[in-house]
């Protein structure tokens, strides 16, 4: 199998600026901001590689602010790596945070219309699987109303329905399953290993340990920006619960 | 392949494009009745003011300011919405990838529709006046159109990255926009500045944008001179638009 994502020594810088001082502060210290100093840095990945073979389903753990938005950021390509390189030869579909792109005074179907072709299809593509991505949403009776009106669970069927219905090739997941309710939470989970079988390449960053060793076939864990385990779900979490618990 | 991709790209923009004219009017009665009632309403103002209030000694003024004041619209529109193009959209920047450019094109491609909804305006007048509207319209409008996009484009990509990083940019903007729309010939004519400082009109690349929408208007005269200058300069900002839309855009995330 070929790898689907290789990441080589990737570190991550962000700059920690304090709140942007008043006019006067500003007159009053300028040499102080001049010197570069004043802003010191945050290191969120510190040297961070590994490889995902196509097909496989990488789960990533960690606290939280140990760096996996960071890094399925990073994937995606919203942000740059400060040092490092990224090697991505599929399409990536993201699954990022909750309807992101969705417009509240849109309704439920136009959102999925933008949303399918920001995801990677043409607009009569969506169009032909518009009765697919419904369904499986599960909310047909609310489609056509503007989706401030909707729950944080319908946002999530709906925004989750159009990411598996675009022929996602490497799909970034943050957290967000857990947000439907049970019945939905199993669906998609059981939509999400039906993918994988057919060779999507999934990466699944989670709190929700129980899901992750459901599905992944393979776990880092990431502590303060560096790897601090990789390998077998049961075991690294195992691991990680001990440290942590 | 090469064409599927394209075709998506053109879907994103048009998307995106009829997403911010449908937000426009979401919530009105009217709807997109406005984009037409408005330059209606706005030139019947105009012509009261102008007949019974002001009553400036120049044959046609309401015409003459109509036909520079239009084109005038679509810019300083888009300037002003292109500031808040990239803040306002936060979450799709940083958690989908697209060309982020698209953004602050369909800002402008949103508004170009309030310029064609003024074109029956402009027609009107242009009739009345004898003059006009003849074929030279049909060959110059799209050629002023992609012109003054051009420019526009250059400019609100400049504009939306550098307001990410300094928000006092959005108030600047407010300001030069004011001092831009008294430096190009709107409500007067080129002809009536002193030619000491006709030098300055003419670094402003709106002044021959509006001087050759005037002429098609008023006198359905092709100012291939000056369209020419147009596209130069156009050019010009538009590259320089690029240039600071990718520098900057690589740090986009941590500042927005």
């Amino acid at each position: 199998m070929n790898d689907a994502l290789e990441i080589e020594d990737v570190w991550k810088k962000f700059p920690m600026r304090r709140d942007r001082p008043g006019f006067k502060e500003f007159l009053l210290n300028l040499p102080k901001f001049v010197n570069r100093n004043y802003n010191s840095n945050f290191w969120a990945l510190k040297g961070v590689s590994f490889k995902v073979k196509q097909g496989e389903c990488l789960g990533i753990i960690g606290k939280n602010g140990a760096g996996k938005s960071t890094l399925l950021s990073l994937i995606l390509g919203t942000i740059y790596p400060t040092k490092g390189e990224i090697k991505v030869s599929q399409k990536i579909t993201p699954l990022l945070e909750l309807g992101a792109g969705f417009h509240p005074d849109l309704t439920g179907r136009e959102n999925i219309i933008i949303n399918g072709v920001l995801l990677g299809l043409t607009k009569d593509e969506v169009m032909e699987r518009m009765e697919d991505i419904v369904a499986f949403s599960e909310i047909k009776e609310f489609i056509d109303m503007p989706v401030r009106t909707y729950s944080s669970g319908m946002y999530l069927r709906l925004a989750f329905s159009v990411a598996i219905n675009t022929d996602p090739e490497l799909l970034l997941i943050d957290e967000i399953l857990s947000v439907g309710d049970e019945s939905f939470q199993k669906k998609s989970k059981d939509a999400l290993i039906g993918l994988i079988k057919e060779g999507v390449t999934t990466i699944l960053a989670s709190h929700n340990l129980a899901a992750i060793k459901d599905v992944c076939n393979r776990v880092i864990w990431l502590d303060k920006g560096e790897i601090r385990a990789e390998g077998e779900p049961e075991k690294v979490v195992e691991e990680y619960l001990r440290c942590s618990g | 392949m090469f064409d599927r991709e394209f075709r998506r790209k053109k879907d994103l923009l048009w998307l995106l494009t009829r997403k911010e004219i449908t937000l426009k009017y979401k919530r009105t009665v009217l709807g997109i009745l406005w984009s037409l009632l408005n330059p209606l309403l706005f030139a019947i103002v105009l012509v009261i003011a102008f007949k019974i209030f002001m009553r400036i000694k120049m044959e046609n003024y309401t015409f003459f300011f109509l036909s520079a004041l239009f084109p005038w619209n679509w810019f300083s529109a888009s300037v002003t919405m292109s500031t808040g193009t990239l803040i306002g959209n936060v979450s799709l920047i940083k958690k989908i990838r697209f060309p982020r450019h698209f953004l602050v094109l369909s800002t402008i491609l949103a508004q170009l529709v309030n310029l064609i909804f003024a074109l029956p305006i402009i027609i009107g007048f242009s009739y009345f006046s004898g003059k006009g509207p003849g074929v030279n319209w049909l060959i110059t409008i799209p050629i002023l159109i992609v012109a003054q996009f051009i420019v526009t484009a250059g400019i609100c990509l400049a504009i939306s990255m550098v307001n990410a990083y300094f928000r006092d940019m959005e108030y600047i903007i407010g300001i030069v926009i004011s001092l831009l729309f008294w430096m190009t010939p709107i409500v007067y004519p080129l002809k009536i500045i002193p030619e000491t400082y006709q030098i300055y009109l003419v670094l402003n690349p709106l002044t021959y944008l509006i001087t050759a929408w005037r002429e098609i208007f008023m006198s359905n005269y092709i100012d291939w001179r000056s369209i020419g200058i147009c596209y130069g300069s156009s050019l010009v900002f538009l590259l320089l638009g690029i240039l600071v839309f990718q520098r900057l855009g690589k740090r986009l995330d941590e500042v927005i």
